[in-house]
């Protein structure tokens, strides 16, 4: 796919992997207060990266600059090898559509039902398909998170977890290469986040897209991080698998632990 | 907050506003209209409102037909009280009572709205999912409340004239042919086309404003309520401004 | 999908309704303006319209015929006024009809009322410019209401000193009681109404020429065609009639004066009836008549004396001698 378009930027090769997401030096600020220092990442194909911090450390900023929905004082951002900032609108729809991202609220529109919720997305891409294919999609991504009866209800019928569900699905639906999540298990109970944490992998390997995900649920990232970065005070902190952060002594990454 | 400082947001927010109407013009004329959501929101906008338009438009004739009766009586020219009334309405009272109605009904709701989808990222689903939500959400809107205002300010009209046949008829008598003929023997253009443009300004607006306080509503409930609230309070002073300055430019263009 | 299409429904429903009213709404007023149907120009001059508008109605005998198009200034100062008139109108005004400036009601708005005249003229063609009547507006209705008023003031403190004056006056009663005075002024009365009746039908006569020029009749007619003329004639005529309505009320009003006077004079009732029984004046008028008398009497008495005195005695004697004389002269004449 990226080998199809020539004009894109050079890949980002590291260990013979492809970097999908690059960031470098990335600084974010509101105002005074400053969220993001100086931060960098790579995300590889077909990698669950999660970042973990905590609330207010600034882990949505950095991934609604990912997708362009915030603009950052200063850095570099790649995603598929095209440089976020340098996009025209038509572009970065472009990149937009390999992109999937999983709202922390879910983002369901209120006024649908879950098949427009779903049909909302192909409306712009998927132009020329036919009412069935497109009822197809639909179900198929239904099928995925097992919630093909809800396909008429209004949104605000469903329980959390089927929301969380239901807005899976419809980031999927579009088959992006890259899904990010902003804290997908948050505001949920042990078990329904046990659920969702599964899913996503089971989805993840399913159509061998990459992950970042964004979550301080310690249950969430054990079961879905291959790497777990750590943001602190606007940078990564540390960075390393789950079962090697979990026995470091560092200070700051034990009160995740404990 | 001290008084500079009321002037600065003051300033602030006429600028903002004044840069999501040029950004509401500049998306306008972009193509890949949203046809079918054009059409949702007039349905939404105009045809729901018209019910309690139309209640308040038939109260509003019959009151003032019955409050100015006593009035013309004094002066002995109760006769003219159909025309009379018919001007007041079909001039100032329908569009402007029909616009600060339409701006507490269509403007808190379309900040209301917009403002939750804000606060729970719907817009911002949107935009990823590759709709460009400023032409969904807003322009759709906008066009909507201005083209469907005008129409409902035209219907106001006809039930309030209505209305003010039946204030006519509850004391004494006056046959509707007699009464429509009283009415529109005074009516010029000058009275309708004034005003007929007016509402779209008007309706105009109340989206734009309503839009831009959803859009840009703050997080969290408070607020969404904030959005709505703001919303109705602006949109009718607005409505006001621009019914102040349309009686300047129809005085100065003669047709009063 | 099913409830889309209702959507779509209602939406036109609400969407059509709205504009059918202002459809409504422009075709009415434009109806009233004239601005659709057929029409056609009629023109009228005025030295002044009296705040007249475009858009002003234009009525024929009172029927809306059409409105107000453009008001224009004439080179020489005059306006004139382009009705547009409808074309159903067309053939019931005809080039004698006269344009008179109105007002509808008293405060209404100002119109132009079109009169027909009852001669036969031929039907009005577009562009035509017909006749114009001066026209009557509340401020000159008031100005000339605000004379009269004065004149009245006038003539009643006129008529309030004479008739003070008469009751004042003690040789006029005594006139009074000559009984054939209030004949002869009747008789005078009389005399005045019947120059008043003589006005009056030459004030006819004259109104009589004035149709006839008016409508056309004869070379004089067709000279007198200008309007402006016919309407000062005919103003000077209303005059002269005013004229001789007023000598009328006023030699009523005497006669009536004269006719209580003469009841009271003769009932025994009344101011002037008491002022001539005042015993005073009758014991003065007496007296002096006495007075008078005496005068005589001593008068006489003083003739006699003169008579016996000696000195003159001769003097009388030669009177009397020819008196004698001349008097059997004569009747020598006379044998």
């Amino acid at each position: 796919m990226l080998d199809a378009s020539p004009d894109i930027a050079p890949v980002v090769k590291k260990n013979n992997r492809i970097s999908v997401i690059t960031i470098e030096h990335l600084k974010k600020s509101f105002g005074t207060n400053i969220v993001l220092t100086d931060f960098n990442l790579n995300l590889f194909q077909g990698e669950n990266v999660v970042v973990l911090g905590r609330s207010g450390s600034g882990k949505s900023v950095l991934i609604k600059c990912i997708i362009g929905l915030l603009d950052p004082d200063q850095g570099q951002i790649t995603v598929l090898g095209k440089s976020i900032l340098d996009l025209n609108d038509d572009e970065l729809d472009q990149v937009r559509v390999k992109v999937g991202f999983l709202f922390q609220s879910n983002a369901l529109y209120d006024s649908m039902t879950v098949r427009q919720n779903l049909e909302f997305p192909l409306r712009r891409h998927w132009m020329k398909v036919s009412q069935q294919e497109v009822d197809n999609m639909v179900m198929e991504a239904l099928e995925n998170v097992g919630l093909e009866y809800t396909v008429d209800m209004m949104p605000i019928e469903l329980s959390g977890g089927m929301r969380k569900r239901i807005a899976l699905a419809r980031t999927l639906i579009l088959k992006p290469e890259i899904i990010l999540y902003d804290e997908p298990t948050t505001g949920l109970d042990a078990i329904t986040s046990k659920e969702i944490s599964e899913l996503m992998v089971k989805l993840q390997r399913k159509y061998n897209t990459s992950s970042l995900i964004i979550s301080h649920d310690m249950k969430c990232v054990q079961l879905t991080a291959d790497r777990v970065v750590v943001l602190i005070d606007g940078k990564c902190w540390a960075e390393g698998s789950f079962e090697v952060l979990r026995h470091s002594e560092d200070k700051m990454i034990r009160q995740f632990f404990d | 907050m001290n008084f500079s400082e009321t002037w600065r947001e003051y300033f602030k927010e006429v600028g903002a506003i004044s840069q999501f109407t040029l950004r509401f013009f500049q998306q306008s004329f972009k193509p890949r209209n949203e046809w079918g959501e054009f059409i949702r929101q007039c349905y939404i906008i105009g045809y729901q409102s018209l019910p309690l338009i139309g209640l308040t438009g038939f109260i509003m004739g019959l009151v003032l037909t019955m409050q100015l009766r006593p009035s013309l009586i004094e002066y002995g020219v109760e006769s003219q009280l159909p025309a009379m009334v018919g001007i007041a309405i079909v001039r100032e009272i329908g569009p402007v009572i029909t616009a600060l109605i339409f701006a507490g009904k269509i403007g808190s709701s379309i900040g209301a709205e917009l403002g939750s989808m804000r606060v729970t990222e719907q817009i911002d689903a949107m935009e990823v999912s590759g709709t460009n939500p400023f032409k969904y959400l807003v322009v759709t809107r906008v066009l909507a409340a201005m083209v469907m205002l005008p129409i409902l300010i035209l219907l106001s009209d006809a039930i309030s004239l209505y209305g003010s046949f039946i204030g006519v008829n509850i004391r004494g008598f006056t046959s509707f042919s007699l009464f429509w003929n009283l009415v529109f023997d005074r009516l010029e253009f000058g009275d309708v086309l004034p005003a007929f443009i007016k509402s779209f300004f008007f309706g105009f607006a109340v989206g734009i404003i309503g839009c831009y306080k959803g859009y840009f509503s703050s997080k969290g409930t408070e607020g969404v309520g904030r959005s709505a609230n703001t919303a109705v309070v602006v949109g009718s002073i607005v409505v006001f401004f621009i019914d102040l300055i349309a009686v300047q430019i129809t005085d100065i263009l003669g047709l009063n | 999908m099913a409830k889309k299409v209702v959507n779509h429904i209602k939406l036109g429903v609400f969407v059509s309704a709205g504009l059918c009213f202002l459809i409504l709404l422009l075709y009415m007023i434009g109806k009233n303006e004239n601005l659709f149907g057929s029409t056609f120009l009629l023109k009228a001059r005025f030295e002044d319209v009296h705040g007249l508008v475009p858009g002003n109605s234009v009525r024929f005998s009172g029927i809306d015929a059409g409105t107000v198009k453009a008001i224009t200034i004439l080179d020489d100062g005059s306006l004139e006024v382009t009705m547009l008139i409808r074309k159903k109108m067309k053939r019931y005004i005809r080039k004698n009809a006269q344009a008179n400036l109105g007002t509808d009601g008293l405060m209404g708005n100002k119109l132009i009322n079109i009169s027909p005249v009852k001669f036969a003229a031929q039907v009005v063609n577009e562009g035509d410019v017909i006749a114009s009547g001066k026209s009557i507006d509340t401020e000159t209705m008031m100005a000339v209401l605000d004379k009269t008023n004065q004149d009245v003031a006038t003539i009643a403190s006129g008529l309030k000193t004479t008739v003070q004056r008469i009751n004042s006056s003690a040789a006029f009663w005594a006139i009074l009681n000559d009984k054939t005075l209030p004949y002869n002024l009747r008789r005078s009365l009389n005399n005045a109404r019947r120059t008043t009746d003589g006005t009056n039908n030459l004030v006819k006569e004259l109104q009589l020429l004035i149709t006839d020029v008016k409508s056309g009749k004869g070379s004089l007619g067709r000279l007198l065609r200008d309007s402006s003329f016919t309407i000062k004639l005919e103003e000077a005529v209303e005059k002269i009639k005013n004229i001789g309505n007023q000598a009328d009320t006023l030699s009523g009003h005497i006669n009536a004066l004269v006719v209580s006077i003469d009841k009271d004079v003769n009932s025994g009732k009344g101011t002037a009836n008491a002022l001539l029984k005042d015993e005073g004046l009758v014991l003065k008028m007496n007296s002096s008549l006495n007075n008078i008398e005496k005068g005589t009497a001593s008068f006489n008495q003083i003739m006699d004396a003169l008579k016996q005195n000696f000195l003159l005695k001769g003097y009388f004697k030669k009177l009397e001698r020819k008196k004698s004389s001349q008097l059997p002269s004569t009747s020598y004449k006379s044998d």
